[in-house]
């Protein structure tokens, strides 16, 4: 389809409807839950291609709670990039970005979120809001993207200890956020709808603690690699409000009956893997197909663990900063390798698969650590070095030879 | 009881056939562009040397790149693997491999049964494989074979500073431009392979001793720029080509 017409049917509300049809119908197999992430992603981008309300950008890590507290809805380009790549198209995107100097050495993530934002496939932002933690990149790329659309970019800035004083910067940062959404959308921060959406996401979480208990069962009832696809963005844009409440309700329904029927995702699950990092590579690829053929099924992974207590609804901003704080990927890595250390012992885990996702220096950094770490444990751990938008530095040889190396050190 | 290895490597293919867990002959042959052809091939001479048939193969187990598209396996098992259960076949005590083939380069750890511990790889990067070494033969115009010999007889030290393939061959080709010795230059050469490989072994727990396996472990320039590197020695077996192929055998 020429770019002029995907452009066009973007912008045109009928034709996002329609398209939401087509994906719906041709998906009509897959679980409620997949449906409902549909819903969410062409609605999303309906309200913000008519722009209903104001867009606000917001990056993977940054609280969703946050714009929906202000009843607005986050846009989040690193899943629109994931998408893109799904679809096969992050490698025009790529390029286009590439063809304005951005280095092939930045995270293919946002070439491809700069290619899509160039190209105009994704709705103008008003606001940009991003955090400073986990993802080093991340802010570069929003500060580009505010200054390519002439819009405010917030960066939350995230401290690296977790004491009182880093609590107490971070609790004035978030209400110096919310003031500045006021005035940048004249949109007011309702104590009422604060609480009721910490009250959501409390929920939402209760539940995502619920799923994560059903997949401890053996054999495993849930794949990895949806975890890490369309569970993994809902987890980063809905939290907080109805849709992900609704999502996970449906997911966990249909986890339960999976697990209840002692259903697994193969024949024979002779290998338990947990997934290491937020990220695997989206455009299509064989990487599960081959694990899975090998009897070795992704139990967990480390994106969808729950780390955070539950919030309190009477003080918003505060709960947000205690969560943002207590994120196992913030501070020194013995913080990360303790997680992941009591996920293999929860998940009854044989063997770990780190995804080293070019570009990203904090999954490149830490992953020997983390492999030494659990090798003291016992347990095997591969790191995977790969990308995970960019189609051109994935073979397929390569990869299914330490794959099945992998494997037969399990064995 | 006759079993058979084949490991389909880019550059080349070798079969290895054991009757009763003792090598009784093997095969060397170019890849080329036919895979399957290749695997018949070298296993046919493999045969022929040992006056079998296939037919009295019971099992052969393919290994190598090419591993998934040998019509007459009976399984498949990773270079990796095998590499490791050839390497402690000819050295019981190894307990670390280094395997340098056509197109990528591994490091694996072993246990005293043979068993992977860990492993790296080489990324998608050519540096510091059989390949490499081709072409820059190439641009020397010297026979690849020679280049082990060539290296021992440098007299100045040349440092090569690119690892991508064809830059390399840019820089090797300015460096003769430049009038320095060719034996210099490949000694350059093997040295900066032989850093790339030290820094993948860095990436594992290396035990010692230490066996080097694949095409390039026949160059001796490599080899003993990595013994420098290591500080120790390095077991290369008489045939090194043919390790992969060897642990196939035994995987069956």
């Amino acid at each position: 389809m020429a770019p002029r017409v995907i452009k066009g049917l973007l912008r045109s509300g009928f034709a996002l409807e329609l398209a939401k049809g087509a994906a719906k119908w041709s998906y009509r197999k897959e679980s409620r839950a997949f449906k409902l992430w549909l819903d969410f992603l062409f609605d999303s981008m309906k309200r913000g291609f008519r722009r209903e309300r104001p867009v606000v950008w917001i990056s993977a890590f940054t609280p969703s709670e946050i714009p929906y507290a202000f009843n607005l809805d986050p846009m989040l380009p690193e899943v629109i990039a994931c998408l893109a790549a799904h679809m096969g198209a992050s490698d025009s995107a790529i390029s286009m970005a590439e063809q304005r100097l951005y280095s092939t050495d930045l995270c293919s993530f946002y070439r491809c979120g700069v290619g899509l934002a160039l190209g105009e496939y994704l709705p103008k932002p008003d606001l940009i809001i991003s955090t400073s933690h986990l993802c080093d990149g991340a802010h570069r790329f929003f500060h580009n993207m505010s200054q390519l659309f002439g819009c405010d970019h917030y960066l939350i800035d995230v401290p690296y200890g977790n004491g009182g004083r880093d609590r107490a910067y971070l609790v004035d940062e978030l209400y110096d956020l919310a003031d500045f959404i006021e005035k940048r959308t004249g949109l007011h921060l309702d104590e009422g709808r604060a609480a009721e959406v910490i009250e959501l996401s409390n929920r939402t979480r209760q539940i995502m603690l619920e799923i994560n208990e059903l997949r401890r069962r053996i054999p495993s009832p849930f794949s990895g690699s949806e975890g890490m696809s369309y569970v993994l963005g809902m987890n980063f844009c809905t939290l907080g409000s109805q849709l992900g409440l609704a999502f996970y309700r449906a997911l966990q329904g249909m986890i339960q009956e999976r697990a209840s029927g002692g259903e697994g995702i193969i024949g024979e699950e002779k290998y338990r893997l947990l997934w290491l990092h937020h990220i695997k590579p989206y455009y299509p690829n064989a990487i599960f197909d081959i694990l899975e053929g090998h009897g070795a099924v992704v139990s967990f992974e480390e994106a969808n663990h729950v780390y955070w207590d539950p919030m309190d609804p009477r003080h918003p901003l505060e709960s947000l900063a205690t969560k943002l704080l207590s994120n196992f990927g913030c501070g020194p890595i013995e913080h990360r390798i303790r997680a992941i250390l009591e996920m293999a012992g929860k998940y009854r885990i044989n063997g770990a698969i780190h995804f080293s996702h070019w570009g990203c220096r904090q999954s490149c950094g830490g992953s020997h650590m983390v492999r030494d770490a659990m090798r003291e444990r016992g347990i095997p751990v591969l790191v995977l070095d790969g990308d995970g938008a960019d189609v051109r530095n994935y073979s397929e040889g390569q990869t299914r030879t330490r794959l099945e190396a992998f494997i037969e050190m399990l064995g | 009881m006759i079993v058979a290895g084949v490991d389909i490597g880019s550059l080349s293919s070798e079969a290895v056939i054991l009757v009763d867990g003792e090598i009784v002959s093997y095969s060397i042959i170019p890849t080329g562009a036919d895979i399957q052809k290749a695997a018949r091939t070298c296993m046919q001479e493999a045969l022929e040397r040992a006056h079998l048939k296939f037919e009295d193969v019971s099992t052969t187990v393919a290994t190598g790149y090419g591993r998934i598209s040998v019509p007459f396996a009976t399984k498949t098992v990773t270079e990796i693997t095998c590499h490791a259960r050839g390497a402690q076949r000819l050295s019981p005590n190894t307990r670390t491999v280094i395997d340098m083939g056509g197109q990528d380069s591994k490091v694996i750890s072993i246990d005293t049964d043979g068993r992977v511990l860990d492993f790296v790889m080489n990324d998608k990067c050519a540096a510091g494989t059989g390949r490499f070494l081709e072409v820059m033969a190439g641009a020397l115009e010297v026979d690849l074979a020679e280049m082990g010999e060539r290296s021992a007889r440098a007299r100045n030290g040349v440092v090569i500073s690119s690892m991508c393939t064809v830059f390399a061959e840019s820089e090797v080709i300015s460096l003769i431009a430049a009038g320095c010795s060719k034996n210099d230059i490949i000694r350059g050469l093997h040295e900066a392979i032989s850093k790339r490989i030290f820094a993948m072994a860095g990436k594992l727990r290396m035990e010692r001793p230490v066996t080097m396996t694949g095409g390039v472990a026949k160059n001796k320039g490599i080899v003993d720029a990595l013994r420098r590197l290591l500080k120790g020695e390095i077991h290369v077996p008489e045939e090194p080509q043919i390790v992969g192929a060897l642990g196939a055998a035994l995987s069956a």
